[in-house]
C-alpha cells in the first residue's frame, strides 16, 4: 500500500502546547516524574526506510492521560503514524508515544528533546522535565561512479569543462567590472540573493496534519493532539475550555469541528465513534 | 413526565437576575445535596428558596435561626400525652422535603450540628428512635456575611456537608428596576409544582449515569488539591470536594441534557464547591485581599483538559 508522501513540514506540537512557558507555573499539574526517555529503533538508515522514534515517560501518579508531553519537531520527515499509548502500574504511569517517520531526504537529523512542563513533585517548583535528543543519519542514493577503467578519461573531460567554464566565468566577471566603472552614479551594493521562500506554517497546517495523524491512528494522543491544534486554530490559549474557544470564533465550520472534538474527547465510548466520524467530516469540511 | 429545565424556567419567572444562583439551585436539587447560600439582607435569597420549594412541590419548612433555638425545635422531640398515658413523637420541621435554614450562623453549634447530621445521615434521631427523613431531602442554608455580632461561625467540618455555596450578588442595574416593577405591587403568585417529587427522584437516579471522563475527573481532583499549599490558603479542600465537583458537573450535563460532562462544567462550578471548604491564612486579611480572587486564582492555575 503506497503511503502517502508529505513533502512539507510536519511539526507535532500543537500550538496550544508549544505556547506555554516553561516558567509559567499557571496551569501546571504536579507530576513525579521517575523516567524520561526517547530512542529511535534505527539510527542509520536510507531514504524510503521507516524508523520508529519512542518517548517512554514514567510518572508516579496515576495519570489517565498526560497532555503536557511535547514531543519533538520532526522536520521534513514524514510522519506515518502516531501512537500514544498511557498504562498504569503499581508504580505510577507509563506513557509510551511512538512515532512512525520516514525520512523524505538525506542528511543527520537531530531530534530535539521531547520535554513536558510540570510541578515537580519533589520540589514543588516548575519544572521542565526532557529527554536526550536523538540524532538518525539518512544515507542519500548512492551514485553511480564511472568504470576504473574510464576514470582517467572521465579525470580529464572532467577539468578540460571545469577550466572552460572557469575562464568563461572570469571573462564575463572582467567585462561586468568595466561597464559598472563607467557608470556615472555609483551603484548600491546588490542586494543579498533572496532566500528560498518558505511560506510560514499556519494553525490550518496544524489542523491539517493532526486530522491525517487522527485519522491513521485515532488513538487518544493523536485526538487530543486534533483537538487542540483545532483549539488553536479558533484563537484559545493553552488550558482553554469550549466555551472560551467558541468565544473567540465566529467561524461556524470551526465551532462545528470544535463541538464535535469535545464530544469526542469526553463522550462515552457508546457515542464515540459516531462523534468521531463527525469530527473528521468536520474538520474536513473546515479545512476545504 | 417534568425536566430540570422546568424548575429552572420557574425560578426565572419569580426570580430577577442571579442566574448563578438559581442554577445552582437546580444543580443541588438534581445532585442530591444541600446548598449554603451567602448574601447580604435582601437579595431574593429566601425567595429563591421558597421559589424552589413550590416548583418540586413536596413539604417546605422554613427555620429561622436564633441564638436561643434548640436541636428539638428543628428535630422534634417526645412529648407525653395525658390521655394515653404515653410519649409521643412530635416531628421537627427538619421532617420536609425543603427545608429552609435562614440565618444558620445564628444558632449555636448544638443545633447546627443537628441539623448537620441529619444533612449527612438524611435521618434524625428523637429519643430513642431513629427516623429516616423524607426524599428528596434538600436543606437551603441562607448566611449574612455582615453581622457577624452574635453568630456562631460554622466550622468548616460541617460547612464541607454542603455540596455548593453560592454567593448571591446585589443585582444590577436594570435588575433592581425589574424587581422593583416585578414587586412593586405585592409578591406575584410563585409557580407551583413544575415538577414532582417522583420526578426529583428520577433526575438523582439518572443523573448518577452521566458519563464523567477520566481526565475530567482527574481534572476535579487536580483543582481540588490545587487548594492545598495555596497562597493565602491555611487548609485546603477536603476529597470530598472532588466527589462534590463531579456530582455538580454531572448535574449541570443533566440539566442541559448532555449524556456525559465536560470540562465547562467542572470548571464553571468549581468556585461553588471550593469557596466554602478553604480556609485562609491570617495574611489574606493583612492584603486585604477578596477570598474569591484566591479562588479563582486557584481555579485558573489548573490547565483544564
Amino acid at each position: 500500500m503506497a503511503r502517502a508522501r508529505r513533502g512539507v513540514a510536519v511539526a507535532l506540537v500543537a500550538a496550544a502546547l508549544a505556547l506555554g512557558a516553561p516558567a509559567a507555573a499557571q496551569g501546571l499539574r504536579t507530576l513525579q516524574v521517575d523516567a524520561f526517555g526517547m530512542h529511535a529503533d534505527r539510527t542509520h538508515l536510507r531514504i524510503g526506510e521507516v524508523f520508529h522514534l519512542a518517548i517512554h515517560v514514567h510518572v508516579h501518579e496515576r495519570v489517565t492521560a498526560l497532555d503536557e508531553l511535547v514531543v519533538p519537531n520532526v522536520g521534513t520527515m514524514q510522519l506515518e503514524g502516531d501512537e500514544r499509548r498511557v498504562t498504569g502500574s503499581p508504580t505510577g504511569t507509563d506513557v509510551v508515544e511512538t512515532l512512525t517517520l520516514e525520512p523524505a531526504a538525506g542528511g543527520t537529523y537531530t531530534f530535539n528533546a521531547a520535554y513536558l512542563d510540570a510541578i515537580d513533585a519533589r520540589t514543588g517548583k516548575p519544572t521542565r522535565f526532557s529527554a536526550e535528543p536523538v540524532r538518525v543519519v539518512v544515507d542519500s542514493p548512492v551514485p553511480s561512479y564511472p568504470r576504473p577503467g574510464t576514470l582517467s578519461r572521465f579525470a580529464r573531460e572532467t577539468v578540460v569543462v571545469g577550466a572552460g567554464v572557469v575562464t568563461v566565468m572570469i571573462v564575463g566577471l572582467a567585462l561586468y567590472r568595466m561597464r559598472r566603472r563607467r557608470a556615472t552614479a555609483p551603484l548600491s551594493a546588490a542586494p543579498p540573493a533572496a532566500a528560498p521562500l518558505v511560506p510560514p506554517r499556519t494553525p490550518r497546517d496544524e489542523v491539517a496534519d493532526a486530522l491525517r495523524v487522527y485519522r491513521s491512528a485515532p488513538a487518544n494522543g493523536s485526538l487530543v493532539r486534533l483537538r487542540g491544534a483545532l483549539f488553536a486554530a479558533a484563537g484559545a490559549q493553552p488550558g482553554a475550555t469550549l466555551r472560551d474557544a467558541l468565544g473567540v470564533t465566529r467561524d461556524l465550520p470551526l465551532r462545528t469541528a470544535l463541538g464535535a472534538a469535545e464530544r469526542t474527547a469526553f463522550g462515552p465510548a457508546y457515542l464515540r465513534d459516531a462523534s468521531s466520524v463527525e469530527l473528521i467530516d468536520a474538520t474536513q469540511a473546515w479545512l476545504g | 413526565m417534568s425536566r430540570p429545565r422546568d424548575v429552572l424556567d420557574a425560578l426565572h419567572a419569580t426570580i430577577v437576575g442571579q442566574a448563578e444562583v438559581v442554577e445552582a439551585l437546580v444543580l443541588t436539587l438534581i445532585a442530591g445535596g444541600h446548598v449554603l447560600l451567602e448574601g447580604a439582607p435582601g437579595v431574593a435569597k429566601t425567595l429563591a428558596c421558597r421559589v424552589l420549594a413550590a416548583a418540586v412541590g413536596g413539604v417546605f419548612r422554613r427555620v429561622q435561626f436564633t441564638p436561643d433555638l434548640l436541636p428539638s425545635d428543628i428535630v422534634g422531640t417526645r412529648i407525653f400525652d395525658q390521655r394515653s398515658g404515653e410519649f409521643a413523637t412530635v416531628l421537627g420541621p427538619l421532617f420536609a422535603n425543603v427545608v429552609l435554614a435562614d440565618e444558620i450562623n445564628r444558632a449555636p453549634a448544638k443545633v447546627q450540628s443537628a441539623l448537620l447530621e441529619g444533612m449527612q445521615e438524611r435521618r434524625a434521631t428523637i429519643g430513642l428512635q431513629t427516623l429516616d427523613l423524607p426524599a428528596p431531602f434538600l436543606v437551603l442554608a441562607t448566611m449574612n456575611p455582615y453581622d457577624s455580632d452574635g453568630t456562631y461561625p460554622l466550622p468548616l467540618a460541617q460547612l464541607d456537608r454542603f455540596l455548593a455555596k453560592v454567593v448571591v450578588a446585589y443585582p444590577s442595574l436594570d435588575e433592581e428596576r425589574a424587581i422593583v416593577d416585578r414587586f412593586g405591587a405585592g409578591e406575584p403568585p410563585l409557580q407551583t409544582n413544575a415538577a414532582t417529587l417522583d420526578d426529583v427522584l428520577r433526575w438523582q437516579r439518572d443523573a448518577r449515569q452521566v458519563f464523567v471522563d477520566a481526565k475530567l475527573r482527574d481534572y476535579a481532583v487536580d483543582l481540588v488539591r490545587a487548594t492545598r499549599g495555596a497562597e493565602l490558603v491555611a487548609h485546603g479542600a477536603s476529597p470530598r470536594a472532588a466527589l462534590a465537583l463531579v456530582a455538580l458537573a454531572r448535574a449541570r450535563a443533566y440539566l442541559e441534557e448532555r449524556p456525559f460532562a465536560v470540562p465547562d462544567d467542572v470548571r464553571d462550578l468549581a468556585p461553588a464547591v471550593l469557596r466554602h471548604r478553604i480556609s485562609y491564612d491570617d495574611r489574606i486579611a493583612i492584603a486585604g485581599t477578596d477570598p474569591e480572587d484566591v479562588v479563582r486564582r486557584i481555579v485558573a492555575s489548573v490547565r483544564a483538559p
